[in-house]
């Protein structure tokens, strides 16, 4: 008995730990390998040069660090309305109301068009679908968006809620609909007041939806290239651009893979570092039932 | 026990797997030489970056292997909006080398030199108009052919001209550059030309959220007179900004006289589209500083406009102000590590399209590109703006294209950037020239 197990765990484990060492872990070791090196992309040899990369961006590099600022900024306030959207529609698609599955249907939806797309289109309706309406209407706030860096960054944060929080709802749905009716019935006739089950049933319940949902919003926060190269580009003078493309642009404009490689390596800790951190709280903060 | 085994295993079987590709992508010379001999037709492939004339060029590789059926050419095209570069690197790693690829300026060809074929001996080197090879020559080698000659300035629609009493071609200094724009303007303020072009609404259209239109193009009417071609500029250690002051004049003359001259950090919104298909080609605006590559996009809006347009010079106060900059955007070039026979066919296609009948054809009335090459006397461009610069260059009133010997990115990153900057009036422009310059010479220490 103990051995067929052990035969299965092979033949089931085995083509999947293939496929992870090639496609994952032998690329993130050659990365991080070339992140000790000069090489531009194009030559066939590489030049080891030790920590001299890492060195530069930490001591000369102030378009990294401002763009990890940036980045960080939007994670921040992204997580928070991607999250507080996506549990407000949940609960609004929960409550038993006759188009309930059409609404989640149009909730979820932003989420199957391609990022790239979606920057197209939202870069439509700030520049061009605002501007109208500011122009039509006489109020200045809605005119120039994406042209300075405070609209651009409202701009990202607009485009990823609308794009992610129905995703976010799917997960939100699943989470509350776990929930025992009984328990809610119950705190109903005790007397307690919708927002005391919100508060003190609903949310500790949905806390590993939760766990989830802001550990998804975070990374993709932190990772976020097509949305941000086809809404802003960067723009204006590279006060939008977020870390992905700051690492793309010393790849393949600037030329310098190593220092590139050496971004990415920083990258995946601090990345790596806020995630499980985050999973780590979370976790202790979720209650079973 | 197993399970370390299997791990064992599978490291190895990884660590083999890697060691093969890794051997296969050395030994592309030896498989590229059987892959070009498959079916016994030499393959010749190119991967290049010109979308507008990705199905001509197919038809004339076609018409060329009616001529040479023994030869297979294959082509790919990557370009429009995506970065021809990034892809170029990602096929070369892929294995997959292309034959023919293509390359810009000094930058390029110091990148790329391992991989290029030396075309000094070709039988079109001697042909090519003086000065337009500089890019792509390095120690006395040239190692590509000129794809065609582009110019850029501020085009304008005559009949909006025409219709303000202006005669564009009598404009050759700033002074009379700025009493026109200021005539035009005031004509649409009052609402003269209300009746005939109810879209009016400003003189310029400027683009500052494209930044190789400010960064590249503009700085390059400046900067063209500063160095002497693309291989001074990219040798240069220093930039002097000698014109700075003729520079800024034409960049707030065109952000001035845009729809948003009283809110000019909303200029860092406006891209391409809207300067040309939402402005010049619909008659929103009059003037738009662009190349001769806008006018099949205008045409396809309106011939009638695109018939109509015309180019004014880039004038610098102060410098030359009667001239346009005309250049060469890229060139062919060929991969040195192929096998010799696909090398032979591919600069045999190259020269044929260049210097046979046929192949001149194709190159001027179906790719609409203006030669850089002599014994084309009988092809001449067909186009408004392909005639106007061919005008500028008959009277030799052009500057050279510089921009490419920019440090890398530093045209549209930095400079480009802080146009943005100066617009926004996040910056002045003082600083802006000092900060530029301050960060080529880093790049070039």
């Amino acid at each position: 008995m103990n051995k067929d197990s052990r035969k299965w765990f092979i033949i089931f484990v085995a083509p999947a730990l293939f496929a992870f060492i090639v496609v994952v872990l032998i690329p993130v070791i050659m990365g991080i390998i070339y992140s000790f090196t000069s090489w531009n992309g194009i030559e066939d040899k590489a030049n080891w040069i030790g920590l001299s990369n890492y060195i530069e961006i930490i001591k000369d590099d102030k378009t990294f660090f401002s763009s990890f600022l940036f980045t960080a900024k939007f994670a921040i306030v992204s997580v928070i309305t991607i999250n507080v959207m996506g549990f407000v529609l949940a609960l609004l698609v929960t409550r038993g109301l006759k188009i309930s599955n059409g609404l989640r249907g149009i909730f979820f939806l932003p989420n199957l068009i391609g990022g790239l797309i979606l920057g197209f289109i939202w870069q439509f309706i700030f520049t061009k679908g605002f501007d109208f309406i500011g122009a039509a209407l006489g109020i200045d706030f809605l005119r120039g968006w994406l042209a300075d860096p405070t609209t651009g960054f409202w701009g990202l944060v607009i485009l990823m809620s609308w794009q992610m929080s129905g995703y976010m709802m799917v997960i939100y749905i699943s989470g509350l609909q776990n929930i025992p009716d009984d328990i809610i019935e119950a705190a109903k006739i005790d007397g307690a007041s919708d927002g005391q089950i919100l508060r003190r049933i609903i949310i500790p319940l949905v806390s590993p939806a939760f766990t989830i949902g802001i550990f998804l919003t975070l990374s993709n926060s932190f990772k976020l290239y097509d949305q941000n190269l086809s809404l802003t580009a960067g723009g204006p003078y590279n006060s939008t651009e977020m870390i992905a493309m700051n690492i793309y642009n010393s790849a393949f404009k600037y030329n310098e893979f190593g220092i590139a490689q050496a971004k990415a390596v920083i990258f995946l800790i601090i990345i790596a570092a806020i995630t499980l951190t985050q999973m780590y709280y979370s976790k202790k903060r979720e209650v079973e039932m | 026990m197993k399970r370390r085994k299997l791990l064992a295993l599978t490291l190895a079987m990884t660590s083999m797997l890697t060691f093969t590709m890794t051997g296969c992508g050395k030994s592309s010379e030896v498989s590229s030489n059987d892959k070009s001999e498959k079916n016994g037709k030499t393959e010749v492939n190119i991967f290049q970056f010109k979308v507008e004339v990705a199905k001509e060029l197919e038809n004339a590789a076609n018409e060329y292997m009616k001529e040479k059926p023994d030869v297979k050419i294959n082509i790919e095209t990557v370009g429009g909006g995506e970065d021809y570069g990034a892809a170029l690197k990602a096929k070369f790693k892929s294995g997959k080398e292309p034959t023919i690829f293509n390359v810009g300026g000094p930058q390029d060809v110091e990148d790329w030199k391992g991989k290029l074929e030396d075309l000094t001996n070709e039988p079109w080197v001697g042909k090519v108009l003086p000065g337009m090879l500089d890019g792509v020559t390095m120690d006395g080698k040239v190692y590509g052919l000129p794809f065609s000659v582009e110019g850029y300035g501020l085009i304008y629609n005559k009949r909006i001209f025409q219709a303000a009493g202006i005669d564009g071609s009598k404009i050759d200094s700033y002074a009379k550059l700025e009493e026109a724009v200021k005539t035009i303007d005031s004509k649409i303020k009052s609402g003269a030309l209300k009746k005939d072009f109810p879209k009016l609404e400003a003189v310029f259209e400027f683009p500052a959220k494209e930044k190789w239109v400010t960064g590249l193009h503009t700085s390059n009417a400046a900067l063209g007179q500063e160095f002497k071609s693309s291989i001074d500029s990219y040798k240069s250690k220093t930039v002097d900004f000698k014109y700075s002051e003729g520079y800024k004049k034409l960049i707030d003359l065109q952000a001035n006289y845009s729809p948003n001259g009283k809110s000019k950090e909303k200029l860092n919104a406006v891209d391409y589209s809207t300067q040309v298909d939402q402005g010049i080609a619909i008659e929103r605006v009059a003037i738009v500083q662009q190349g001769n590559w806008i006018y099949g996009g205008v045409k396809a809006i309106d011939e009638k406009v695109a018939n109509n347009l015309d180019i004014l010079p880039m004038s610098i106060q102060g410098g030359k102000e009667d001239c346009i900059p005309v250049g060469i955007p890229m060139h062919w070039a060929i991969n040195k590590n192929q096998s010799d026979k696909s090398k032979a066919a591919a600069k045999d296609f190259l020269n044929w399209l260049y210097t046979s009948d046929k192949g001149k054809d194709f190159v001027v009335n179906k790719f609409f590109f203006i030669p850089a090459l002599k014994g084309y006397e009988n092809y001449k461009p067909q186009d408004s703006l392909g005639k106007a610069i061919q005008r500028y260059i008959e009277a030799g009133k052009t500057t050279p294209w510089v921009f490419m010997g920019y440090p890398t990115a530093w045209g549209e990153n930095v400079l480009g950037a802080n146009i943005q900057k100066y617009l926004s009036g996040k910056m002045t422009w003082d600083e802006l020239v000092k900060d530029s310059k301050a960060q080529w010479e880093s790049k070039r220490k």
